[in-house]
């Protein structure tokens, strides 16, 4: 293989990698703080391609509507999440696992379902915009423009939220409940509504990865449960709760994609579940994890 | 009033043969759909009484039945078509092989705890989907393995039922000694304080691992039971969709209680059989209800009712029984 | 106690609705013949159960408007697969036994089809596959109760593109992309065998597989750029999935680079969303099972109509198909002279179909209609706003395995 080809599918592989690792990052947090593994994590990202799709061709007549519309439509996936929160899974953190488990499957029947009555079951495209929508010639190789711009949004969004959790004092809470809960919640920190906003900020994640990810494909029915699978793989590698685990995972998992091919198929679809067994009974707290 | 072991057992084996003669009776009073639709709920009912074991008795939670559930499918059915096996050797063969199967993912699942052992059960049995879907030569792939040499005595439905009923029944009674047993006490305690009982002395992971193999067993044998019922196999079998389906099914009736699956099983097929047959978004209704189940009925069914007998008969005993 | 009234009222209601929907169907004057509709109603692929559902029910309708079959109208009852296997032979039994469906008919999961196909072998009762396409339903898993009146994979996906591409193009080095599971390995391998026999200096250079059901393409899109192939095939990947390959593709503009062998860019059902400066399969060669706006006639304009009105969007070929298999059915049971089973499949195995996309044969081995399949060029024209077939050709009986191969396959 050449460098000019090796250089291609590591690009190719890395920037579908990006669009996963918000996904991923939305999921880790949420674990990491709420400690609930949500199941209905790739169901939110699907919404967020719904809406993305939804709020372009309603907005087609305004010049940049796929700006407006990667504007409005994660934040509308994070009043979502938090009415999810609110409503639902605040009920089930006492619980044991198995609950919380079991709700946040019923969840992704019923927004699954919610989502093919409002929008049908035929595919959604959305058009890449401008001013992103060329190509740039990579030693040969016509690359889309919009690739690149996706590997620029993860980088972008993984540095801002680390500078988010690192450097504010919002940041300082969410890390303080995360720690420890009890005792944020004696210093006066209300405890309740920083997990309300920790999964508003996941659901955020999700549906930015959600519109994010039309233009370079397809809004189907369906595409939730791959991404929820696609999303476990990397925070067992990344670490569950780590944030630049979250990145790490999904850069690994984007590699092992794109040069996975090039090995036998037979057994390319187990490897990444045989890397999460390794990792798990290795190192179950991941690359980048603390071991609790 | 306190009821000693010996009546308690007696009420218990009152129930358990009442409703073995209602389910003998099956046949003769509904239609030929309907003991069908029976007979897949029996099959289930065993498939979800081998899961609780773990998940109620235990407090494992696993997010890859189906895999072991599939092993057991796929080993009759291979056993039957490529191997020409007598039919009785390919049944029994079934929960071996699952149970082989289950020691050795077992044995690196009970490895760790909690989320992390769900999630290695969850690696497991896509992996076992996997090599089910790709291994073509041995498994016929995502065609699945149809006409599959049974007797032709199972042909007709009433048969084919009773043969269910049979194992089924079996299986269920050795589970049920199982649970009652020193072991079953034993796993329930690692299920309430796991430290507390390694400190007696007790190897916790051992205990894990031999409920992972036995309920592995009995899901090969309910797999076993479905090849010979459908007459063919898919990879699905083994997907996890149909865990999660499982563990509703455990969820439904009640964890912490033995009929708690069986009861389950029955109203979940019912529900989804009734709901699917009248609309099209009949996953926006069963996930309304289990949402309500994890709510509001998180002892499921058979938790409700024993909850609702005991008051009963509290209430006409005028003490604490 | 607030939870137990809860409790109490689901049941009630789960217990009413079950009552309630288990009650009888109201008496009939004319014993209706009952069609046991089964198909994928619900998820991903509910467009083409939907889709097929309205072709039947059309067909239906026309018929017992003009006086039913030998007097009796057909009356069809859908029940959904759910693309499962386990569920569509929970149906079938159900429909068969319950419903006293007097024959079933549907499904596009091959699996689905090939678990219902082994249960009305047993029961000895008739079941016509309208879109399953895996060969082994007509060919290795034979039997004298299954009937197939859709195209299969063989020509569709293998040997129709092939013979298309040797009158055409001729590319000389290939490389295909396919979707891992048997359907699209099959696809590939007809595909080849007939390509290379016709095309002798023709090479496969490499075999590219991506996990069924998968939409990010972009690491296989790059490899095949890198390839050095004069053309590309693509293996059984249809649907969503194909419409994120031609969307990612396109972005790497590869269908400047190379030619395209994209069979399913010819069915409508993906492509219709597309419009005009939007991504799409440019200039490929594709094949399609019901190019409907190439098909002239009235009976087709009609069709096509009653479709658009029935569903609100294009008749795919499962709506074809079903259509075409009512009419099959009526024409079958008039010349039995009633609903035997017996009688009906003699009178099906030889019968020639009278269509509006022309008469075709069902072949007596292997239960086979010789649904034909076009070939041509995906682009843009006055006649639809979305990409279609520029129909070239039509390929009919040449396509499918010959009576030899299959005693072959099936070991005779």
């Amino acid at each position: 293989m050449t460098l000019e080809a090796f250089t291609g599918q590591a690009l190719s592989g890395i920037s579908v990698g990006m669009v996963l690792f918000l996904v991923a990052a939305g999921l880790s947090i949420i674990f990491g703080t709420l400690k609930v593994l949500n199941l209905a994590h790739g169901t939110i990202y699907m919404v967020g391609g719904f809406l993305c799709y939804l709020l372009t061709s309603k907005l087609v007549q305004i010049p940049g509507a796929f700006w407006w519309t990667l504007f409005i439509a994660p934040v509308a996936v994070a009043a979502i999440g938090g009415v999810i929160e609110v409503l639902l899974l605040r009920r089930i953190y006492a619980q044991e696992m198995l609950y919380q488990y079991i709700l946040t499957f019923a969840l992704i029947l019923i927004i699954g379902d919610a989502c093919k009555f409002f929008f049908g079951v035929s595919y959604k495209t959305v058009a890449v915009p401008w001013p992103v929508n060329g190509n740039v010639s990579l030693w040969g190789l016509s690359f889309p423009l919009y690739n690149l711009f996706l590997i620029g949004c993860g980088i972008f969004v993984f540095l801002a939220l680390s500078a988010l959790i690192r450097y504010t004092s919002l940041g300082r809470i969410v890390r303080a409940v995360t720690h420890n809960r009890e005792m944020a919640s004696a210093l006066g920190i209300n405890v309740p509504r920083v997990y309300t906003g920790v999964f508003m900020l996941g659901s955020y994640l999700a549906g930015l990865a959600g519109t994010l990810m039309p233009p370079m494909s397809v809004v189907a029915l369906g595409s939730d449960m791959a991404v929820i699978i696609e999303c476990f793989i990397i925070v067992v590698i990344g670490g569950l709760g780590s944030l630049p685990g979250a990145f790490l995972g999904a850069i690994i998992l984007g590699l092992l994609n794109a040069f996975g091919i090039y090995i036998i198929p037979k057994l390319a679809l187990a490897f990444p579940f045989m890397l999460m067994i390794v990792i798990l009974i290795i190192r179950p707290w991941g690359l980048l994890g603390k071991p609790e | 009033m306190t009821k000693n072991l010996t009546d308690r057992f007696f009420s218990a084996a009152l129930w358990m043969i009442l409703v073995l003669l209602a389910l003998m009776l099956v046949p003769f009073v509904f239609s030929q759909s309907v003991v069908s639709l029976i007979n897949e709920m029996l099959i289930m009912a065993l498939a979800g009484c081998a899961l609780n074991l773990m998940l109620g008795y235990g407090g494992m939670v696993s997010f890859g039945p189906a895999g072991l559930y599939a092993v057991g499918a796929y080993s009759t059915a291979i056993l039957l078509t490529r191997y020409g096996a007598p039919f009785f050797i390919a049944v029994l063969a079934a929960p071996v092989i699952a149970a082989i199967i289950g020691t050795i993912v077992g044995w690196f699942c009970v490895r760790r705890s909690a989320v992390y052992f769900a999630l290695l059960t969850l690696a497991f049995a896509q992996i076992i989907w996997t090599v089910i879907f790709e291994w073509y030569d041995f498994t016929n792939g995502d065609n699945g393995i149809v006409s599959i040499p049974i007797p032709e005595v199972l042909y007709s439905i009433r048969n084919i039922y009773y043969f269910s009923l049979a194992f089924v029944a079996i299986c269920i009674f050795v589970l049920w000694r199982i649970v009652r047993s020193p072991f079953g006490a034993t796993l329930q305690s690692i299920r309430e304080n796991p430290m507390r009982t390694e400190f007696i002395a007790v190897p916790v992971r051992r205990y894990q691992l031999a409920a992972f193999v036995i309920s592995s067993f009995f899901l090969g044998i309910a797999g076993s039971l479905f090849c010979v019922f459908a007459g063919s196999v898919f990879p699905d079998y083994a997907h996890w969709v149909k865990s999660t389906d499982m563990l509703v099914v455990c969820l439904l009736g009640g964890i912490h209680n033995f009929a708690g699956p069986i009861i389950g099983s029955s109203v979940y097929i019912l529900i989804s059989k009734v709901i699917a047959k009248n609309t099209t978004y009949w996953m926006f209704f069963l996930g309304i209800i289990i949402v309500f189940l994890v709510l509001y009925m998180r002892n499921g069914i058979a938790g409700f009712a024993a909850e609702k007998l005991s008051r009963w008969k509290n209430r006409l005993q005028g003490t604490n029984g | 106690m607030r939870n137990g009234w809860r409790m109490v009222i689901v049941m009630i209601l789960a217990v009413a609705m079950t009552a309630v929907f288990a009650a009888s169907s109201p008496a009939q004057e004319k014993k209706p013949i009952v069609v046991g509709f089964i198909h994928s109603m619900s998820g991903a692929m509910s467009m083409y159960g939907i889709s097929s559902e309205a072709g039947g029910k059309i067909a239906i309708e026309e018929i017992n408007a003009a006086g039913g079959v030998l007097g009796r109208p057909f009356k069809m009852i859908t029940r959904d697969d759910k693309l499962n296997p386990e569920v569509g032979l929970r149906e079938a039994k159900d429909l068969l036994l319950s419903e006293k469906a007097d024959f079933l008919t549907g499904t596009i999961s091959s699996a689905v089809a090939l678990a219902i196909s082994n249960y009305v072998k047993r029961e000895k009762k008739l079941f016509i596959v309208t879109i399953s396409q895996s060969s082994s339903i007509t060919e290795e898993n034979f039997h004298r109760y299954v009937f197939r009146i859709n195209t299969n994979a063989v020509p569709y996906w293998g040997y129709a593109p092939a013979i298309a591409l040797a009158k055409t193009k001729k590319a000389k080095k290939i490389i295909s992309l396919g979707f891992d599971y048997e359907t699209g390995k099959n696809s590939l391998k007809g595909f080849k065998e007939k390509y290379l026999q016709l095309v002798p200096d023709a090479k496969i250079i490499d075999e590219l597989w991506a996990p069924l059901g998968t939409t990010d393409f972009t690491a296989y899109i790059t490899k095949i750029a890198n390839s050095g192939a004069d053309a590309f095939f693509l293996a059984c990947i249809y649907g969503g999935g194909e419409l994120a390959f031609t969307k990612q593709a396109y972005a790497f503009g590869l269908y400047d680079k190379m030619y395209a062998i994209q069979p399913c860019a010819g069915d409508v059902e993906t492509w219709s969303g597309v419009k005009k400066g939007e991504p799409y399969p440019k200039g490929a060669l594709a094949t399609a099972r019901y190019p409907f706006w190439a098909i002239k006639g009235a009976r087709n304009e009609a069709f096509v109509d009653k479709h658009l009105k029935m569903t609100g969007f294009w008749p795919s070929y499962g709506a074809m198909n079903q259509y075409v298999t009512m009419y099959a059915m009526k024409a079958a049971i008039e010349k039995a002279g009633g609903v035997d089973t017996e009688k009906i499949i003699d009178a099906l195995e030889g019968m020639i179909l009278d269509t509006f996309v022309g008469k075709i044969p069902i072949r007596a081995y292997d239960h086979q209609a010789m649904m034909p399949n076009w070939y041509g060029i995906i682009d843009f024209t006055q006649k639809l706003t979305f990409p279609h077939l520029i129909a070239a050709g039509v390929i009919g009986e040449e396509g499918y395995h010959t009576v030899d191969q299959i005693k072959k396959l099936r070991g005779k």
